[in-house]
């Protein structure tokens, strides 16, 4: 994971924080169950989605999600190329 | 009888992976917890936009979800009153006023700051209560949520009761406070991912939101149009609504139930803390899309709370059924992961909460005083697990008792409806005794238990179970805001200089404002006035 120590200029006391970013956890699990989501959503027949109102969602919600995910994901990822350069 | 829903192995890879992300964040908190702060405020560190999501999400529990679906079903638009009123003025009166004495004062939780304003015996009747209140209320969801699953999926009830509680444990233990805040922030973004789909299609299907108001019937799409009269689907006036709901209730909740304050107290600087409640107002208002949409949608397609239903018609259900009505395996899954994390978000907030008033206000007071700050981080890690134990003997309770839930909720009531007066009064008037704030709190409780044995005797009638509930709050906050008053007047004051920081014109302005676009001043304004252009849009 990737930890940092915030700078905040009203640092109190506290010699690290609790920074475990979030934006990581939050950007795999979104991506992983967008890339679920796609997956099945191709490979399942229309009859499934009778219910649905004949929309494929598994499909578009999956893609949607995956591109939620991977906005954190790369959050996280130029944040940390910032802190790095 | 059979279950509602039957998940694949899709479904259950979906569950699963939101389980492992939950221990996980909790297993890689567990170096940071060092000191009691680190545990119990998560070393007040954190960004204002987590600890303004968790604020919002330690509320948006899988019981209120479902609760206000099923409200939405039955009395229509007027549901949102429970968000514009009953909420967001409350949170920006915290952001803006409140949280420079409950930050400033550097107070843990707060009973602590009943102390240091007050006196002890007004701390310990809220810390006593608060800490039973919290830690009996988890048992109560914990239960909830075991036979929801029951009848939803056939799990069975000792199951997902003792599954729910060893989850909770192990990462409430390791992470402390941080852990139920992160796991918040992830159900913040679970809750809305499951349920929009049950939104995109209802609307779908009923035509848009036009089609769901040509449909409906009048008075179940105005919010404020019938409030003249008790006379609406709530049963209840204006003045009970903005009285009772708006300011007695929500502020009540809102500004001194340390489940929500605990998450502003863990944010890094005074301005975070401040943004905290007004961050999580602007998704609070669009809240309403989950739940008050699918509430209408329910009306309209599922034959069961149709223009025949039975007066009986569970309307608790009608969340449960649009998920079968619409989804199919893979996002029904995502759904009921959405509600599973809301179901054991809240439980790991009660807990969070009931060790942090356990250990600094009951325990460090009144059995083992002034011992290292080590010692109080080990109670608190092993509270955690007395808490969730109790919680689990308090399900198993509720299961043969199923009354105990329905009197439990009564006699929460009671304490919750007064406090905001004890509050306000002490933190802006100097004059408030430290007898007066004690007295007055006492007095409120009795009130509402009174009006209560009133009501149920028949002798104070009103038009609904609602609105006896408002009135009853309004009571009891006007009862506790007098008799401080009085009280005061003829009891010691207190030394101004003793409360410098905790009451408004003996505290310093804090020095360094934030730049005006990230004052919290302006941006709860802004969340004022959205709100009050979002109830003249659905008058």
């Amino acid at each position: 994971m990737n930890d940092k120590i915030e700078t905040g200029e009203q640092k109190t006391g506290m010699s690290q924080g609790h920074v475990l970013d979030l934006k990581l956890p939050i950007g795999w699990l979104l991506s992983a169950y967008g890339a679920l989501l796609t997956v099945y959503g191709l490979t399942t027949k229309k009859e499934m989605y009778a219910i649905s109102l004949g929309i494929n969602l598994n499909l578009i919600w999956g893609v949607l999600m995956l591109a939620i995910g991977g906005g954190f994901l790369l959050a996280a990822f130029l944040k940390r190329n910032k802190k790095a350069g | 009888m059979p279950p509602v829903i039957t998940l694949n192995a899709v479904d259950y890879l979906i569950i699963g992976a939101y389980i492992s992300v939950m221990i996980l964040v909790g297993f890689s908190l567990k170096k940071y917890m060092k000191t009691g702060e680190d545990f119990f405020l998560s070393g007040r560190s954190l960004p204002g936009w987590i600890t303004g999501l968790a604020f919002l999400s330690a509320n948006l529990g899988a019981l209120e979800v479902i609760g206000m679906v099923a409200n939405s079903a039955k009395y229509g638009i007027a549901t949102v009153h429970f968000y514009w009123v009953g909420a967001i003025p409350a949170m920006v009166f915290l952001g803006v006023f409140m949280m420079p004495f409950y930050y400033g004062s550097r107070v843990r939780t707060v009973p602590e700051y009943l102390k240091l304003r007050y006196n002890e015996a007004t701390r310990g009747l809220n810390a006593i209560s608060f800490a039973i209140m919290t830690v009996l209320m988890s048992g109560i969801s914990l239960y909830a949520m075991a036979l929801l699953l029951k009848l939803m999926l056939g799990w069975s009830l000792t199951g997902s009761i003792l599954f729910a509680a060893v989850v909770v444990l192990l990462y409430v233990f390791w992470g402390g406070l941080s852990s139920s805040i992160y796991n918040e922030v992830i159900q913040f973004f679970l809750i809305w991912l499951g349920l929009l789909p049950i939104v995109f299609l209802g609307l779908k299907e009923v035509g848009g939101f036009q089609g769901l108001m040509a449909k409906l019937q009048e008075p179940l799409l105005h919010s404020i149009k019938y409030l003249g009269t008790s006379n609406n689907p709530l049963g209840v006036d204006w003045f009970g609504v903005v009285m009772g709901l708006g300011f007695v209730l929500s502020f009540g909740y809102w500004t001194t139930d340390f489940l929500v304050v605990q998450r502003a107290l863990a944010s890094k600087n005074l301005n975070s803390a401040r943004m905290t409640p007004i961050i999580a107002s602007f998704p609070k208002m669009l809240v309403p899309i989950i739940v008050v949409i699918p509430g209408l949608v329910a009306l309209l397609v599922l034959p069961e709370f149709g223009q025949a239903a039975l007066p009986t018609a569970d309307y608790n259900s009608a969340l449960i059924l649009l998920m079968k009505h619409y989804l199919p395996n893979g996002l029904l899954g995502l759904a009921i992961t959405a509600l599973l994390a809301s179901f054991m978000s809240g439980m790991a907030g009660n807990v969070t909460a009931f060790n942090c008033i356990w250990t600094y206000d009951i325990y460090g007071t009144y059995i083992k005083k002034g011992r290292s700050d080590a010692h109080y981080l080990k109670v608190g890690k092993y509270t955690t697990v007395i808490g969730i134990a109790i919680s689990v003997g308090t399900a198993y309770i509720v299961q043969s008792f199923p009354n105990l839930m329905d009197y439990m909720q009564l006699i929460f009531s009671f304490f919750n409806a007064p406090l905001f007066a004890t509050f306000l009064l002490g933190m802006f008037w100097k004059g408030a005794t430290a007898w007066g704030g004690f007295w007055g709190l006492l007095v409120g409780i009795a009130t509402a238990a009174g009006h209560y044995i009133l009501y149920r005797a028949g002798i104070l009638t009103y038009h609904s179970d609602m609105a006896a509930n408002f009135y009853q709050a309004i009571w009891a906050w006007s009862a506790d805001f007098v008799v401080t008053i009085a009280v005061s007047l003829f009891t010691v004051k207190r030394d101004p200089k003793e409360l410098a920081g905790l009451v408004f014109g003996l505290t310093a302005k804090p020095k360094a404002e934030a730049r005006w676009y990230a004052r919290p001043a302006v941006w709860g304004t802004l969340a004022i006035i959205v709100a009050v252009i979002l109830n003249v849009i659905f008058w």
